[in-house]
């Protein structure tokens, strides 16, 4: 009896000595490495969180948030074609408490900060389905004012941490970004349905939910000619400075047919020559500087504008639509309405001059 | 409480399909349903009902009453209206964690931790009075469940608040697996170790082999957290000493299945009695997702299936499967022998087809879910065609809770009507 009492003793040590062993082995030890590995490669001055980044991150605690989307790219092909490379400790040494999760329901937002625009978090935060028709994300509208561009200082914060995701990351190895890819042939009307449908409107009109909250306003598809070429640049590239992001993939030759599809001809009788001499005129007066001698966009003061000024050669708005952008501007890009500063019979010449550029 | 953990469940899978059911309320988004709905299952349904079953086993178990009545009502007190209760509407206004089955936040923790020590106040020096000699096995799980929850829920819930990150992240790992298997595996068993012989008036087969599977489970268990995290920063070795640990576990759970098992055979089990056959089923459910779970450890299926619904599967299999079947099955039991006491045994047997029907569905549609959105990840698809190919089994899923919650109500049914059977004193 006594023995008996004496090895359950021993045995009732043991299991406590292991569980403290699994600490020491799975917790504290692994700390320690942890700690010295973030000590060894973090950059000098790793980027803590401002306030309002450490408040959205609350409100992504509090929200479940991680729930849905992990914020930990495995050592796997699977992530890291898709997210960029595996995440590092160093990434989360300000992260109190972690969230890595352990469902995707969405994707990984480890690096969530360089694809989309802050008016793209906006809209998608107030109501996903608007951007993204299936997507089965909750909306947030608790946290706007009734509408996604006024967004109160919760969905401020959110977006300000989100846009802060992998940003230091990307500063300490710029190559970071992502391959861009685009996916196997497919059905180019149903793609355009379940990816471009909740901007550009179901039949490519710009109108879509998400529209109202956009700055600048998605492209309407009618009222424009583009190149095969253009649209496959942008949907491989993305818009910088707008909600236009970057496509991977989706098969884009498919979806550029649908594109182009939308587009509706108009005839336009060639004018005078007096008139193709005032617009060239004005042209090289007041919009070679963006948009480029010979309209490429390759302007000598391009590089210097937010957005890249518009490339006439692969791309051609209808008459209406380019007089509508003369006279009252593309709100939420660089270019002003000119129709203070030119006359009404030199906005519709250069209007024509610029529509001979396309290819 | 099940009922109420239950509904936040079933809301929450159905805005997986319409995510606009929450009417833009933030209190009824998902997010803050998944927290609730799995503390509800934790604390609100397992630790009550284990905590119910150990009043009418402990005693009987050492021959002594436990430690104080009052206590008990405090205990209850505290459990049911400073942590569950407090607990799910600070997370409905916005009060949480996030971190998995330790999502109640930190205020709450403190209760836990303090109902848990009560807990081994109440029901651990009954135990000891007369040493541990004759210690039954049902004995010893409530002494390691017990014990082994109260040292490792501080680990898992106030650690990462503390520690940054991946450091944070590895101590998460440990405590995701033992809120499993430290705290609800024991205690579930303790009730299958209880009630197989109870029932059956039959010893159980080998008391060697419920001695060695109670050791090596607790040895092994908390062994295992960090297979939540394969493929991370955290360091390869702790990863591979992880899923070692978790390959051995499923040896251990084939032996306690093993020894249950042959404490069965012969009995006639499934006809003899319900509560018996909730508890024989929960054993089988255990080898089931056991196995499962170690391989799924394994690296080349972790890869795969790891993120995607077959896990949500899996931790069906384990707290509905498993847990809720032996604590149906503990109560049952205890409950035919309160004095006074009802009992239809109709609405039980229905209680247990219509349990495991919804079960048995809800685990393949998630499973299959699962692979598919594994598929769909692998092939870099847009990510929003993974969410559209499983659209179908989110649906399923939800109509599976139909089954599911209609037992639950059988179950309560078979509880309050019926003809008394409770032993009178
Ligand atoms: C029910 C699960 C769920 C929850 C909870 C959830 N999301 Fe999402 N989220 C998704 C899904 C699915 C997608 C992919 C479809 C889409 O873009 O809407 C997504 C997409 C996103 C994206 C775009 C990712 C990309 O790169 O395209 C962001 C950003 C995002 N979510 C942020 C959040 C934030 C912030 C929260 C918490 C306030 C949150 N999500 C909560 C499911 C969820
Ligand atoms: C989040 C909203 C949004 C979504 C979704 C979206 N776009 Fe856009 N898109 C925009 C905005 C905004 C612009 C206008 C940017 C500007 O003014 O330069 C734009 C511009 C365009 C243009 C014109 C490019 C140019 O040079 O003017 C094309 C073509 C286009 N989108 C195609 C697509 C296709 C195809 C899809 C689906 C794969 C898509 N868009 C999805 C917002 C969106
Ligand atoms: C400060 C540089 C700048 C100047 C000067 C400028 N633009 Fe623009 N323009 C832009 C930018 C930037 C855009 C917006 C591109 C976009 O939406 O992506 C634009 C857009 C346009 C569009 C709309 C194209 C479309 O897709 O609908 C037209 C038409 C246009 N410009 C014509 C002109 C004309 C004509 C002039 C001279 C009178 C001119 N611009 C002067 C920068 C400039």
């Amino acid at each position: 009896m006594k023995s008996l009492r004496m090895s359950y003793l021993v045995a009732g040590l043991g299991g406590v000595g292991f569980f403290a062993m699994s600490v020491l082995l799975l917790g504290v030890w692994p700390g320690r490495v942890l700690e010295e590995e973030t000590r060894r490669t973090s950059p000098k001055n790793p980027l803590a969180l401002t306030v309002s980044e450490k408040r959205g991150r609350q409100i992504y605690a509090r929200e479940g948030c991680a729930y849905c989307h992990t914020q930990q790219i495995r050592q796997l092909d699977a992530d890291t074609v898709r997210f960029g490379k595996s995440t590092a400790v160093w990434e989360t040494q300000f992260d109190y408490p972690h969230l890595w999760g352990t469902r995707r329901i969405g994707p990984d937002l480890s690096r969530e900060g360089s694809l989309h625009s802050e008016d793209w978090q906006l809209t998608h935060l107030y109501s996903p389905q608007a951007v993204v028709p299936d997507s089965v994300m909750p909306a947030f509208p608790a946290l706007f004012d009734g509408a996604p561009d006024r967004p109160l200082q919760g969905a401020r914060d959110v977006v300000t941490y989100l846009a802060g995701l992998g940003y230091a990351r990307a500063l300490a190895e710029p190559e970071i970004a992502l391959k861009k890819t685009s996916g196997p042939p497919a059905n180019g009307d149903d793609a355009y349905a379940h990816n471009c449908a909740g901007c550009h409107g179901p039949h490519g009109e710009g109108d879509g939910p998400a529209a109202a909250g956009l700055s600048p306003k998605p492209a309407n598809l009618v009222e424009h000619e583009y190149t095969e070429a253009h649209v496959i640049t942008v949907l491989e590239r993305g818009i910088r400075g707008s909600s236009m992001q970057a496509w991977r993939g989706l098969p884009h030759h498919d979806i550029a047919h649908t594109v182009r599809g939308f587009y509706r001809p108009v005839r336009e009788p060639a004018p005078p020559p007096a008139i193709r001499d005032l617009g060239k005129q004005v042209y090289a007066d007041h919009c070679a500087q963006c948009h480029g001698e010979n309209g490429d966009g390759k302007g000598s003061a391009a590089p210097e504008v937010r957005m890249a000024p518009t490339d006439f050669t692969s791309e051609r708005p209808t008459p209406a639509e380019t007089l509508r952008a003369l006279r009252q501007g593309v709100a939420g890009t660089p270019m002003a309405p000119w129709n203070t500063k030119l006359s009404e019979a030199e906005l519709s010449a250069v209007a024509y001059y610029v529509r001979g550029f396309y290819r | 409480m099940l009922f109420v953990a239950v509904l936040f469940g079933i809301f929450a899978s159905a805005e997986m399909w319409k995510p606009e059911l929450s009417g833009g309320i933030a209190a009824l988004t998902w997010g803050r349903l998944r927290y609730d709905h799995t503390q509800g299952i934790l604390f609100g349904w397992l630790g009550n009902a284990f905590f119910a079953f150990l009043y009418h086993a402990v005693p009987i178990l050492t021959g002594r009453p436990v430690t104080s009545n009052t206590l008990g009502r405090w205990m209850f007190g505290i459990w049911n209206f400073a942590i569950v209760i407090p607990g799910w509407t600070l997370v409905l206004a916005g009060f949480s964690q996030p971190l998995e089955w330790a999502e109640f936040p930190v205020v709450v923790d403190i209760f836990v931790v303090l109902a848990l020590l009560l807990a081994l106040i109440q029901f651990l020096p009954v135990f000891f009075k007369d040493g541990l000699e004759d210690t039954y096995v049902a004995g010893w799980y409530v002494i390691g469940g017990l014990v082994f929850t109260t040292l490792s829920y501080p680990m898992g819930n106030f650690v990462p608040e503390f520690l940054p990150g991946a450091r944070g992240a590895a101590f998460s790992g440990l405590w995701i697996h033992d809120a499993v298997g430290l705290f609800v595996t024991p205690l579930a068993l303790a009730i299958i170790y209880y009630v197989i012989p109870a029932s059956t008036g039959r010893p159980v087969y080998s008391h060697f082999l419920s001695m060695l599977g109670f050791w090596l489970l607790f040895f092994l268990y908390p062994l295992n957290g960090t297979h939540h995290y394969v493929f991370s920063v955290i360091p390869m070795d702790a990863q591979k000493g992880a899923i070692l640990a978790s390959s051995l576990l499923g040896v251990d759970v084939i032996i306690v299945v093993a020894n249950l098992f042959l404490s069965l055979r012969g009995t006639g089990w499934f006809a003899r009695d319900l509560p018996l056959r909730f508890v024989a089923t929960a054993t089988m459910f255990y080898l089931i997702v056991s196995i499962q779970g170690s391989l799924q450890a394994q690296m080349a299926i972790n890869g795969t299936v790891h993120f995607t619904d077959w896990v949500i599967g899996h931790s069906h299999l384990a707290m509905l499967g498993f847990a809720t079947f032996a604590a149906a099955g503990g109560l049952t039991h205890a409950w035919r022998k309160m004095p006074g006491a009802r009992f239809n045994p109709r609405a039980v047997e229905w209680a247990y087809w219509l349990i495991t029907t919804g079960l048995l569905l809800m685990f393949v549609d998630l499973t299959a879910a699962g692979l598919i959105e594994a598929r769909e990840w692998k092939a870099q698809t847009p990510w929003i065609d993974s969410v559209r190919a499983v659209r179908g089994y989110w649906i399923f899923r939800t109509a599976t809770a139909l089954p599911i919650t209609a037992g639950f109500v059988a179950l309560l049914a078979g509880l309050l009507t019926g003809d008394r059977v409770g032993e009178s004193r």
